[in-house]
């Protein structure tokens, strides 16, 4: 019985790290407070900054679950540290997959996104945004900005079971559909990113009547140049159509192109 | 059991009689929106019923075979025994308003989930429920179910049938179910002239319609392995010629369509780890996980392949027949944003 082989091992022991990114989707973990002590029951919280006083610094660790984009060489340098001492490392979230919202900044100049924040920039030596997996070997990756709670869920519990997660790669408009939304793009001509952007928020924007933004990133075998010329013909602007795949995958392989990469 | 039919006049307000008459025992399902992106849904008083809709997102499949459900759930008692418990849904249900290529669907599905195997969780709510069918006058500008033999008007498949005949609707009985649902109801008769008017209005219904398909041959073509496939290659990379945009295998197409069974099954597990539930939802041979197998095999992962595999089916060319066999409801045309068009892309296949 798989109950029994989870009951006599040690409890996997998970570490949460932080990098370049606005802590979403760490919140988002804590947003599982009600099923939190139930969680405790499988796991060892081993490395958490963000909730607690007292971190096991150096690991090792079974689950370490990093949130966050890549933009320092101390970022670099530390990524490649919590690799070594990580036996499962999950890429969570869209910055720590792809650099997400951050890397908008990747499509100018790194000097002038930096004078227009700082006076002096001499002190400054970013990097361009990028994924973890830029620089170390990942073993899952969670999507979303941030993931919703019940793929994390998901995720967590195909690994005591030793069974594959399921986290879906198929558009949104699958979920769109599960709920009989009319479809914002055929009945209002609004610009959906549905048809290219991978389901699992349960297709909330549209359900709302807002356009879906693209927050889980692209969708398994997307046609994102199909969409953008679906949103040409519905009256965007190319500047538009360009914001629009740049906004939370600009920089993967499936959005680049329509994102302005030349 | 089909009966003898019995004709009535109704009242245009006589249909609150009939939805309060339904009420009494059972819920009611109608569609609760006028216009193309109505919903059906639950129907608590006469005054929520829109029969002046034109059509649905989803069709009344989704209340046989619903988007996501609960099949059974499991647990494990004291670390040694499973025990499961199926959820079946037996409530009795009047479904109001449904049209005929809806009707034409839900017959498929039947045959469906009862031939080659049968499928306890719709068939229970399949039998539970009672079809009250609407004739379609004005046939909307997607609609085909002339050309597919599924409407505009309806001669099997309802408990009972309503036409709009002007001034007062027609109502037929189909079965004894839905006889018994008149029972103790004061119903005016109809007469020749309003059977007269019925066919007349059928004449007229037939030739309002804006799409059309040959089917005639269409299933060989098809069937034809030597055809080239650069239609198909055409829908999934540049559509067709000033109509359509590609293909974004975005699947919405299949989840709308009324005679689209295809679903994926899997399991929740509980936090405990010690129960859980098994769960289906609908599915679509447009996504390239539908045909992925072990080890990352996949039967179908070029977007031409699947676009392709989607008409095979909808012209009864794929595993399911006719059983998941176009209705004509045109839902697949009006929902899809790359605006593909069924009824085009078989004008193609025939080099027309
Ligand atoms: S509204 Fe958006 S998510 Fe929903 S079906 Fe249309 S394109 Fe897809
Ligand atoms: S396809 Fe035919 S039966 Fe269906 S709604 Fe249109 S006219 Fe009515
Ligand atoms: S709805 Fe249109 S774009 Fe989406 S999968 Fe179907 S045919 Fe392709
Ligand atoms: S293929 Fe399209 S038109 Fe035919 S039954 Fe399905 S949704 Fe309706
Ligand atoms: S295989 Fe046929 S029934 Fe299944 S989703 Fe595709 S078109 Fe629909």
């Amino acid at each position: 019985m798989f109950v029994e082989r989870i009951n006599m091992r040690e409890k996997p022991k998970i570490a949460v790290f932080k990098f370049t990114g606005c802590a979403g989707c760490q919140l988002e973990l804590l947003r599982l407070e009600d099923i939190f002590l139930d969680l405790l029951e499988f796991f060892d919280i081993s490395y958490w900054v963000m909730v607690k006083r007292e971190n096991q610094e150096d690991g090792p660790w079974d689950i370490s679950l990093v949130e966050g984009s890549i933009s320092t060489p101390e970022e670099i340098k530390e990524i490649k540290e919590i690799r070594k001492k990580s036996k499962f490392l999950v890429a969570f979230g869209d910055c720590a997959i792809g650099g997400c919202i951050p890397s908008i900044r990747n499509w100018m100049p790194q000097m002038e996104a930096e004078t227009q924040v700082y006076h002096d920039t001499s002190a400054i030596h970013s990097t361009k945004v990028l994924g973890i997996g830029e620089y170390v070997k990942i073993d899952a990756i969670l999507k979303g900005c941030p993931p919703h709670r019940e793929n994390i869920l998901e995720l967590l519990k195909s690994y005591l079971l030793k069974t594959k997660p399921r986290l879906r790669k198929h558009p949104v408009c699958i979920e769109c559909k599960y709920r009989d939304n009319a479809c914002l793009i055929t009945s209002k001509k609004i610009p959906c990113m549905g048809p290219v952007t991978s389901a699992g928020c349960g297709a909330l924007c549209p359900s709302l009547n807002r356009e879906c933004e693209g927050c889980f990133g692209p969708m398994s075998n997307p046609n994102p140049e199909a969409l953008a010329s679906i949103f040409r013909d519905i009256g965007l602007s190319e500047e538009d159509i360009i914001r629009k795949f740049r906004k939370y995958a600009g920089t993967s392989i499936e959005f680049q192109r329509e994102a302005g990469l030349r | 059991m089909k009966q003898s039919t019995d004709f009535f006049l109704l009242e245009k307000n006589g249909i609150d009689i009939l939805v309060k008459k339904f009420l009494e025992e059972h819920k009611v399902f109608g569609p609760i929106k006028p216009g193309h992106d109505s919903t059906f849904d639950e129907i608590k008083s006469p005054k929520e019923l829109h029969l002046d809709y034109i059509s649905t997102v989803l069709p009344p499949k989704k209340f046989f075979h619903p988007p996501t459900e609960n099949l059974f759930s499991f647990e494990l008692i004291e670390n040694t025994e499973w025990t499961y418990k199926e959820t079946l849904h037996d409530e009795k249900t009047v479904l109001i308003g449904v049209h005929p290529c809806d009707v034409h669907a839900i017959l498929r599905l039947d045959r469906f989930f009862s031939e080659d195997f049968r499928d306890p969780y719709y068939l229970s709510r399949r039998e539970n429920t009672i079809i009250v069918a609407l004739n379609c006058i004005e046939p909307s500008e997607y609609c085909f179910c002339e050309s597919m033999g599924t409407g505009p008007f309806l001669e099997m498949g309802y408990d009972l049938l309503l036409t709009d005949i002007g001034k007062k609707y027609l109502l037929e009985t189909g079965t004894y179910d839905g006889k018994k649902l008149l029972d103790g109801l004061k119903l005016e008769k109809a007469d020749k002239k309003d059977l007269y008017e019925k066919k007349k209005l059928l004449e007229q219904a037939k030739k309002k319609f804006k799409r059309h398909v040959n089917t005639d041959g269409l299933s060989a073509l098809l069937d034809d392995d030597t055809h080239d496939w650069d239609i198909w290659t055409k829908l999934a990379e540049n559509g067709y010629p000033g109509k359509s945009f590609p293909c974004l295998s975005c699947g919405s197409c299949s989840l709308v369509c009324p005679t689209c069974y295809c679903y994926d099954v899997y399991d929740v597990i509980d936090l405990s780890l010690k129960k859980g539930v098994r769960k289906r939802e609908l599915d679509s041979c447009q996504l390239l996980e539908y045909a992925e197998v072990a080890l990352g095999g996949n039967f179908r992962r070029d977007r031409r392949e699947r676009i392709r595999h989607w008409l095979m089916c909808k012209f009864g060319m794929a595993a399911g027949g006719d059983k998941s066999g176009c209705v004509g409801c045109g839902r697949c045309i009006r929902i899809c944003p790359s605006k593909i068009d069924i009824t085009e892309v078989a004008r193609i296949i025939r080099g027309e």
